[in-house]
């Protein structure tokens, strides 16, 4: 009974979700738009000297941001072994021996998701499986990183890793009509694209890097989230600029307008360079500052990262031990 | 137990996400003052001074009231003795060459770079002020100031030739300051070859550890000097033999005045809200804490300001996560407040900001200009255009467009009206501390038998007195107001004679009636004058010359009349002509760029008007001085009402002939009478932005006093002739100083 019912109050609020997205595309949004760029890097840098958390704060903030995580391998030479280590640790995050003397192992602490090639979601989906697991396998699509390939291939490749069990879609947006000014046509395809992943979750990457402009790169984060998509996200990891505070804040101040306009909550993923549990930190105070506790949660907020956790670990090792931890004390990922 | 109660609230934070305490330790700071076993003393002459016998008031931390040391205050001798150390150093400090004195600077940086983390605490300790703020804003521009001022001293020789230390500085704290606000004055002051005495309000330990620090380092005792005490031994200061300067520092930032165009008022308000109920309130030492607090008296003074808002009608919006108890205050929005009503004419305090709504840009602008304080003020618009427009019509002393609060030691900030006319930074502070070389040192003495309340009040009645013997055709007759020869006021004549004493002729007896018609022609044509590019300017000026050279014989043989020589004459005209070139030529290179490091864009220091200058105009050489300083104003877009020499007003009339065909209407304006009483109703007008006085030593303090009304610039010879003929004092870059002042317009770039 119970099970039902979730399964119920999910397809519900996934339709009703659906149902409030497929708006008109409103330019009306975006045409007025124009950011502020000194301001905007000022108050970037200001945030993060401001929040800090310490002690028993850190401790938790960090385990917090673990739940965060999209755990990424989205290299040329993932072959079924690592992905299935991947998914091992995505599962089992931090020592267990460490979340007890932190009285935090029976919260079932995941990171929020595993994220792969296309090609890798069928070894992803049978690992965690496996393990017992149900977190979720998203996949990165649409040609990633560069989106230069054919509209009906990037269509075929979602449908393809949904089919695969992947249940959130990571696409990439075409910069080409960012930059030549053709938001409907932008629009046209990232609703194609929510079409495409049917039931997965549509997490839409900016590319922010290559978009030019903050101005540009607000505008963009409406479009998208106008057609429809459940996060919007910075960055493939592959641009020479990733997840930068900057950007982050023009996203974020988008997405808490479209939310004033249409009292849809859609979600964040910063990813790319962020490495060090520091950084995990920053990003969580920034959330929590720009949008509040509410989007503190994995269905609103995502760090994607490969890198990351194995930091956090080596700082709640230390958290509980009071020494820096050695190569071998912690497992690989 | 610690552990588990530890550990139990990670588990609980894990799922609230708040966030927690990060306190600073502070044990350094309090190190420090056990060093002095917590009483603290003066700093004077590179070591502690601790008289016995004087009242000590506490230090206390704002927050918890816990008493962090004593403080003595001191007494008159006291400050005898640090003016003594500070004179004494004046005499070696001021001789070095700027290298040394840059490489003194440079070591001081270094030593606040190697001690910052105890300033840091410190200050935060005992003002309450949010350490983020002090350590990552204070403490870097502390020693970025050092280091610009030490590069300045290094050039001093070559880029401030002609000029001198002036010699010992006065420097009065208020007590809410903040210690950068002392490294403004005091870098400069080294810097050119100052040295200085600090007083600061009982109760702040910080510009004492400056001065310890600056006093480890050995080489120059007494150069800094820091004694306790309140504001009233500022006038025991101000008479100290060798004190040549006193300079006031005002509170750190208070509250904020906001103005929203309506079209946008909704969803401004909105997110300042927003963003308000984010800020987080709490004990100045903790890291993560947005503000801190500024003590119980802060704290009531907002209250009432807040609570009297609301009765007369204001809405208020409080928010943030701010301790509810005392002395932590909200940040506080007040909106809807009647225009007329006494809180919007009040200073807004710290930490509350009053919003107003306005229709136009052109309408904002009168709004801000409107009050007596002239600041700081930052303009936030997409349009570029209107956001310069707004920048350069507003009557303040720094612009920020799209940003605010940015300082850097190389852009000057200071401001005009009622925020005081002094500069710190940049050039112009540099200037703040130096004087013309050769410049007589100022005396302490103000003289007692001065009576303000009767000085220049009546005015000697003047009867018919013999025969008139003027020359042909007989010199204009009439104040010259509004571009015309007017009858005076008071409708009477006072009479000039010549060298030999015969009547030469009557000129208008002008008034107070006739000084406010000539201010109110001035302020009508000043905003025309202002506009005009300075290549018209410097047209208008250069066919005055012209008409001045024509009429040569004319103005030669007024001048002969007086006593003076052909010859000397001749030369008189022939430079007043060349000081109006001259000026008119230096019109067109006003204010430049500055580039500043960590801003992406442009500083642009604009050199502007001071709006409706009046000058009293020396006895002697009654043409040139008459026309240098005319030139001088006009060539800076001044409108001028003049006072012409006393002895010899007529070469100042016969210009004015020429002036009324040349000149727009109102422009200049010279009102002829008896100087005490002219001097006494322009210092007194309250319209007058800044008065030039040349004259008696006594009609020198008479202005100093007066013009304190409204603040308003003063530049007074103090009874000591000028030798205008010189290039140096006739035409130099003083008077260029004098007659504009400094905007910092900041513009940040970037898409």
């Amino acid at each position: 009974m119970p099970s039902s019912f979730c399964v119920f109050k999910y397809f519900f609020e996934h339709r009703y979700r659906h149902y409030q997205r497929a708006g008109d595309c409103d330019l009306s949004w975006i045409s007025k738009i124009q950011v502020n760029q000194p301001a905007v890097l000022r108050r970037a840098e200001q945030i993060q000297a401001r929040r800090m958390v310490k002690k028993e704060w850190q401790a938790a903030w960090l385990l917090k941001a673990v739940t965060f995580i999209d755990l990424t391998t989205l290299s040329g030479d993932d072959t079924s072994s690592n992905v299935q280590r991947l998914c091992y640790k995505a599962k089992y995050p931090i020592r267990e021996d460490l979340l007890k003397a932190l009285n935090v192992h029976d919260k079932g602490l995941t990171t929020a998701a595993v994220c792969v090639y296309p090609a890798r979601v069928c070894d992803a989906v049978k690992a965690l499986k496996a393990a017992g697991s149900t977190i979720p396998v998203a996949s990165v699509a649409t040609g990633f990183p560069a989106g230069q390939t054919h509209l009906k291939t990037r269509l075929e490749e979602i449908r393809l890793a949904v089919e695969d069990g992947a249940t959130e879609i990571d696409v990439v947006i075409n910069r080409t009509l960012v930059l030549t000014g053709q938001w409907e046509a932008l629009y046209d395809e990232i609703r194609q694209f929510r079409k495409a992943c049917g039931e997965a979750h549509l997490k839409t990457i900016l590319a922010t890097g290559e978009l030019g402009s903050l101005t540009n790169v607000y505008k963009a984060s409406m479009i998208a989230m106008m057609a429809g998509s459940d996060f919007i996200k910075t960055s493939t990891g592959k641009e020479t600029v990733n997840a930068t505070f900057p950007v982050a804040i023009v996203m974020l101040r988008a997405i808490r307008d479209f939310f004033w306009k249409t009292g849809n909550k859609i979600g964040f993923k910063p990813a790319g360079g962020i490495r060090s549990a520091k950084d995990s930190l920053a990003w969580l105070s920034l959330i929590k500052e720009e949008l509040g506790d509410e989007w503190l949660t994995p269905e609103l907020f995502r760090i994607g990262a490969s890198t990351l956790l194995s930091d956090i670990e080596r700082q709640i090792y230390h958290h509980v031990t009071g020494r820096y931890a050695a190569y071998h004390d912690l497992p690989m990922s | 137990m610690a552990a588990t109660h530890a550990q139990r609230s990670t588990r609980e934070i894990f799922t609230t996400l708040e966030y927690g305490p990060v306190p600073e330790s502070h044990a350094c700071a309090l190190a420090w003052l056990d060093t002095q076993d917590r009483h603290l003393g003066h700093y004077v002459n590179g070591k502690w001074l601790k008289p016995e016998h004087r009242n000590s008031v506490p230090c206390r931390d704002p927050i918890t009231g816990e008493n962090l040391a004593s403080c003595p205050q001191a007494q008159a001798e006291d400050v005898a003795a640090a003016v003594e150390a500070a004179r004494t150093a004046w005499e070696n400090w001021s001789g070095l060459p700027g290298a040394s004195r840059a490489q003194y600077l440079t070591r001081l940086a270094k030593m606040i770079q190697k001690h910052q983390r105890l300033l840091w605490t410190l200050e935060s300790l005992v003002t309450g002020r949010a350490v983020r703020e002090v350590r990552d804003r204070d403490i870097p521009l502390a020693q970025q100031l050092l280091q610009w001022h030490a590069v300045q001293a290094y050039t001093q020789e070559e880029t401030l030739a002609g000029w001198e230390p002036m010699g010992v500085i006065g420097l009065i704290l208020s007590p809410t300051f903040s210690f950068l606000e002392m490294m403004w004055r005091i870098c400069p002051a080294l810097a050119v070859g100052c040295t200085v005495v600090v007083l600061v309000p009982p109760g702040s330990p910080t510009p004492l550890l400056l001065a310890q620090l600056a006093g480890e380092l050995g080489s120059f005792p007494g150069i800094l000097n820091v004694i306790n005490g309140p504001a009233s031994l500022g006038p025991i200061l101000a008479s100290q033999p060798g004190v040549q300067k006193v300079t006031f520092c005002g509170a750190v930032e208070g509250g904020l005045r906001l103005l929203i165009q309506e079209s946008v008022w909704d969803e401004t308000m909105r997110r300042l809200q927003e963003r308000m109920a984010r800020l987080r309130g709490g004990r100045g030492l903790d890291g993560a804490v947005d503000m801190g607090a500024r003590g119980a008296a802060a704290h009531d003074l907002a209250q009432r300001y807040v609570r009297e808002a609301q009765s007369q009608g204001a809405q208020v919006f409080q928010a943030g996560d701010v301790p509810s108890v005392s002395p932590f205050f909200p940040p506080t929005l007040v909106s809807d407040l009647p225009p007329a009503s006494p809180c919007t004419q009040a200073e807004v305090p710290w930490p509350v900001v009053v919003a107003s709504p306005f229709r136009t840009a052109k309408e904002a602008l009168a709004v801000a200009n409107g009050t007596p304080r002239g600041g700081s003020a930052s303009v936030w618009s997409e349009r570029l255009g209107q956001a310069l427009e707004l920048g350069y019509g507003l009557r303040v002393g720094t612009v920020w467009i799209n940003a605010h609060g940015l300082r850097h030691p190389e852009v000057p900030t200071g401001g005009c009206k009622e925020s005081g006319s002094s500069w710190h930074g940049g050039p112009d502070g540099l200037y703040e501390y130096l004087r013309p070389s050769g410049t007589p040192a100022r005396l302490p003495s103000l003289s007692e038998n001065l009576n303000y309340d009767t000085f220049g009040l009546a005015v000697p009645l003047t009867l018919p007195s013999g025969p008139e013997i003027g020359p042909s055709p007989a010199a204009p007759y009439g104040l010259f107001i509004g571009g015309r020869f007017q009858a005076p006021g008071a409708r009477s004549s006072r009479c000039i004679q010549d060298s030999k004493g015969n009547l030469q002729a009557y000129v208008a007896e002008g008034g107070a009636k006739d000084i406010r018609g000539a201010v109110e022609a001035a302020h009508q044509a000043a905003p025309g004058w202002v506009s005009q590019p300075p290549g018209a300017r410097a047209s208008l000026l250069w066919a005055l010359a012209s008409a001045l050279e024509r009429r040569e014989s004319a103005f030669t043989s007024a001048l002969e009349r007086h006593g003076v020589e052909l010859k000397t004459a001749k030369v008189e005209v022939e430079l007043s002509a060349r000081r109006l070139r001259a000026w008119g030529a230096r019109a067109q290179a006003q204010g430049h760029l500055l580039q500043v490091a960590e801003l992406r864009g442009p500083v642009l220091r604009l050199r502007e008007p001071l709006g409706v200058l009046a000058i009293v105009c020396p006895d002697e050489w009654p043409l040139l001085a008459f026309a240098s300083l005319l030139a001088a104003a006009l060539a800076h877009g001044n409108a001028v009402v003049l006072v012409p020499s006393g002895v010899c007003p007529i070469p100042a009339l016969e210009v004015c002939q020429d002036m009324a065909t040349l000149l727009p209407a109102g422009l200049v304006n010279v009102v002829t009478g008896d100087r005490d009483h002219l001097t006494r109703c322009l210092a007194l007008h309250q319209d007058v932005q800044a008065l030039w006085y040349f004259g008696s030593a006594q009609g020198s303090q008479f202005v100093e006093w007066a013009s304190a009304g409204n603040l308003k610039p003063v530049w007074v010879n103090r009874g000591r002739p000028r030798a205008w003929d010189q290039e140096a004092q006739g035409a130099g870059p003083e008077l260029g100083l004098r007659a504009a002042r400094t905007k910092a317009l900041w513009l940040p770039m970037g898409d």
